[in-house]
């Protein structure tokens, strides 16, 4: 049989076929954005498949609800303060019941996300300060539409950890909402049991924790500690695996694993390691995404393409069979696990240019949600059609 | 337009003197002062003044440092505490520093015109814009020129690295040129001689013969120069071991931060305890167009025991008073806080730091407006900075050299030290 007829072949019987099998996440689209335009929007998280909270660089956490179907504008319902400083990371416990907070301003805060109790309030939106003063470099932004004014439901903290004395930026819970643990830029990591909000370990690590992750086991606490530097970290990072229990480490990676780690994650199922190099800018394509063995850390494999200029955020789908990852570049990427290979990317690449500083998935698997820093605004996305189960 | 009092009318004689002329017929530049520079330099080196300038480069924000904004859009992660002087507020990563404001000059109004690096740090060192394609010295090589002591074997302008940039000495000539050394203050590697005492004395000596052989056939101001910038080299070979603070350094770690900058402050004590006039130690990685905030902090935690701790030990040694200590940068950074998490270059209204050499301490000078996008009172330009400092060192703002024919000022016409800072 001639090449031209094992063709003809292919495309008469294998044509249909593959049309059918369309690469998965084909169909994902935007189907709202929920404006803020105050301040950076700087960590968000789905709360159940319905409700979304954020949290942004001036210690706001604002939380919406989102209809069944898209296309209308939405507004935040509930506001919850009590932070002063920068939100760094938001989680929700795997009850749904209780939304957690890490703060610059040295405190975990939990919240009460299944409660509609709260007094009566209201918040600002658009208010930000438009960008003047920005004499080069930077291409002038126009300033924000005008503000306007949202009635919602106050809420406060219902517990705060106060064990920090720094900014803390890495904050990870074990799948079995039984540990938390938390990190700070003094190095100090704290293990919490997580219902009774009471510390469990504490240890005291070299430099700046700016990432962690607990394994789902709840026993191995993965660490990037780095202090951020302008052109060059001005200490050498480091990646290590503590003992959660004792406090004391497991396994030096340093040498293996160069770069400061914007985020670090466990696969829910315990297969897979990821981190993504970031949280400070260096030109080019800089946002490695990384697969780690999660016993030994042996780097499995690289993805490619990286994030341009960094990465800032990371999140595994709960199919299992995929990672998602948030960078520099104004772009969400996708990745299959299993062979590493480029999915498709969610957004259009801008370099120089905004960032999508958090991502998380529904626990249902159908939707994406994006801080997106163009209009310090949340984007979510669907992801599910006809070429995602 | 340029004008002439009776008692510095540029004679004939002067302006002669002021020429050199090479075999050629071509005019160039005559190094040095010609006219009462001298008697300048007498009374500036009387005073025994000192300067150790702290540069930032990359331009540091003052609004996360001297010139918080709470409760502003403007404001940064960052939180003002109390210092030792009511209400006097600095960044709460300036701890130490806070426990030293009653010797700080906190000036909040600067306005300046070069906002990016390489004309910014030119502007910054010389008080002149790099457009005037001169070469002005920068103000190390000025306070070298004016201040140093003859007698001493080290250089009089010392630079701990050159992330600064280095400007140079333009028309002072090249004995005023910066000795520069690592970023940690240690001497390069070929200050470190390959021969014993007795034989560096004897080449030495070789040396100092031909010379003055080779001075006698040609007579001139820059073979005079070089002549003294070869013996001066000479001379600190044999001073070399002031730089060497390790075992010093062991103690003072703890203090200073166990940084290269850190090291360099304590390396710029010892130098001016030495004798040396002028020291500039830089502390790079303050350019935060993004990333602002923990890179600044970052920084922060490095310069804070650092330079108090420099600022301590002057006073323990009764050398603040004739030793002052500048802080400064390039320009400062933006109030608004960009899409990248950071802050870009700023000229309109930003700060820099006296302390010391007969500054009055413990106060503001100038302010900005509520967001900090502009000056509200008492605008400082370059050239009233470079005046308060050269009249704190005891040196004539106005004093004027000549590039050839053509005088130039140590500051530009209108500049004036600030009066309320002066003690």
């Amino acid at each position: 049989m001639t090449r031209f007829a094992l063709s003809i072949l292919v495309l008469a019987c294998g044509g249909p076929f593959l049309a059918a099998q369309p690469a998965p996440f084909a169909d994902a689209k935007v189907i709202h954005t929920l404006p803020w335009n105050s301040n950076v929007i700087s960590a968000v998280a789905f709360i159940g498949n319905d409700k979304v909270a954020a949290g942004n660089k001036h210690g706001d956490i604002l939380i919406w609800n989102l209809p069944a179907r898209g296309g209308d504008k939405l507004d935040p319902v509930r506001r919850l303060i009590g932070h002063t400083g920068e939100i760094n990371r938001l989680l929700v416990t795997p009850d749904g019941k209780t939304l957690i907070s890490a703060s610059n301003d040295r405190t975990v805060k939990y919240w009460d996300v299944l409660s509609d109790a709260g007094e009566p309030g209201k918040v600002v939106l658009n208010d930000g300060a438009p960008l003047k003063g920005v004499v080069e470099k930077v291409a002038k932004i126009p300033d924000p539409p005008p503000p306007y004014e949202v009635k919602v439901v106050v809420q406060k903290p219902i517990k705060e950890l106060s064990g920090h004395k720094e900014w803390i930026q890495g904050l990870a819970q074990s799948p079995d909402g039984k540990r938390l643990v938390s990190g700070d830029d003094q190095g100090v990591i704290i293990v919490w049991d997580l219902p009774a909000g009471k510390e469990i370990q504490r240890w005291q690590c070299k430099h700046w924790v700016r990432s962690l992750a607990i394994s789902p086991d709840g026993k191995t606490v993965a660490v990037s500690q780095h202090v951020p530097g302008r052109n060059k970290l001005l200490v050498p990072p480091s990646f290590h695996f503590w003992d959660a229990d004792t406090g004391k480490m497991k396994v030096d990676l340093t040498k293996e694993i160069t770069g400061g780690m914007s985020a670090v994650a466990y696969s829910p199922d315990g297969k897979w390691l990821a981190m993504c190099r970031g949280n400070v800018e260096l030109e080019g394509p800089t946002g490695k995404v990384t697969l780690l063995d999660p016993s030994t850390g042996k780097k499995i494999r690289e993805l490619t393409p990286p994030h341009t200029r960094g990465a800032n955020d990371i999140a595994f789908h709960p199919d299992g069979k995929h990672l998602f990852s948030a960078g520099r570049d104004q772009l969400v990427k996708i990745w299959q696990l299993e062979d590493g290979k480029f999915v498709r990317d969610l957004g259009k690449f801008v370099d120089r240019s905004f960032w999508i500083t958090s991502i998380s998935i529904s626990p249902d698997g159908r939707h994406l949600a994006a801080a997106d820093d163009n209009g310090r605004k949340v984007v979510i996305y669907s992801l599910v059609g006809k070429s995602t189960p | 337009m340029l004008s002439f009092h009776a008692n510095n009318h540029l004679d004939r004689r002067s302006l002669m003197k002021g020429l050199l002329t090479t075999a050629g017929g071509l005019a160039v530049a005559n190094w040095g002062a010609l006219t009462h520079s001298q008697t300048i330099a007498q009374e500036a080196r009387r005073s025994g003044k000192r300067c150790i300038m702290l540069y930032m480069e990359g331009g540091v924000s003052q609004i996360d440092t001297f010139d918080m904004k709470p409760g502003r859009p403007t404001a940064g992660p960052f939180l003002p505490i109390q210092t030792n002087v009511n209400g006097i507020q600095v960044c709460e990563y300036l701890p130490n520093i806070a426990r030293h404001a009653d010797k700080l000059a906190i000036i909040r109004s600067m306005r300046t015109q070069s906002v990016d690096h390489g004309i910014g740090g030119y502007h910054m060192h010389t008080c002149y814009p790099s457009s005037q394609r001169f070469p002005h010295p920068e103000i190390g090589a000025m306070v070298a020129k004016y201040c140093e002591n003859p007698d001493n074997d080290l250089p009089s302008f010392v630079k701990i690295g050159s992330e600064s940039g280095i400007y140079g000495a333009g028309y002072l000539g090249p004995q005023f040129e910066p000795f520069v050394v690592s970023d940690d203050g240690r001497l390069p590697g070929f200050a470190n001689p390959s021969v014993s005492p007795e034989i560096q004395d004897r080449r030495g000596e070789l040396l100092n013969f031909m010379e003055q052989r080779f001075a006698q056939q040609r007579p001139g101001d820059p073979f005079a120069a070089h002549r003294t910038s070869e013996l001066r080299t000479i001379r600190l070979m044999r001073a070399r071991r002031t730089f060497d603070v390790s075992e010093e350094w062991t103690r003072a770690r703890s203090r200073y931060g166990d940084s290269n900058f850190g090291r360099a402050c304590f390396t710029a004590l010892k130098l001016v305890e030495a004798g040396v006039s002028f020291v500039e130690a830089a502390h790079g990685g303050y350019d935060g167009h993004n990333d602002n905030f923990p890179t600044h902090k970052a920084n922060l935690q490095v310069l804070d025991p650092a330079w108090a701790s420099l600022l301590q030990d002057l006073q323990e040694r009764g050398l603040l008073r004739d030793t002052l200590v500048v802080w400064t940068s390039e320009f400062g950074r933006t109030p608004a806080i960009n899409f990248q998490a950071g802050r870009d270059h700023f000229g309109r209204a930003w700060t820099i730091v006296l302390a010391g050499g007969g500054i009055r301490g413990g106060q503001h000078y100038g302010a900005s407006n509520r967001d900090g996008f502009e000056v509200q009172e008492n605008p400082v330009n370059e050239g009233d900075l470079f005046a308060t400092i050269y009249r704190t060192m005891g040196i004539n703002h106005r004093v004027r050299h000549y590039l050839g024919a053509r005088p130039i000022w140590a500051t530009p016409e209108g500049s004036r030290p600030i009066q309320q800072l002066l003690g």
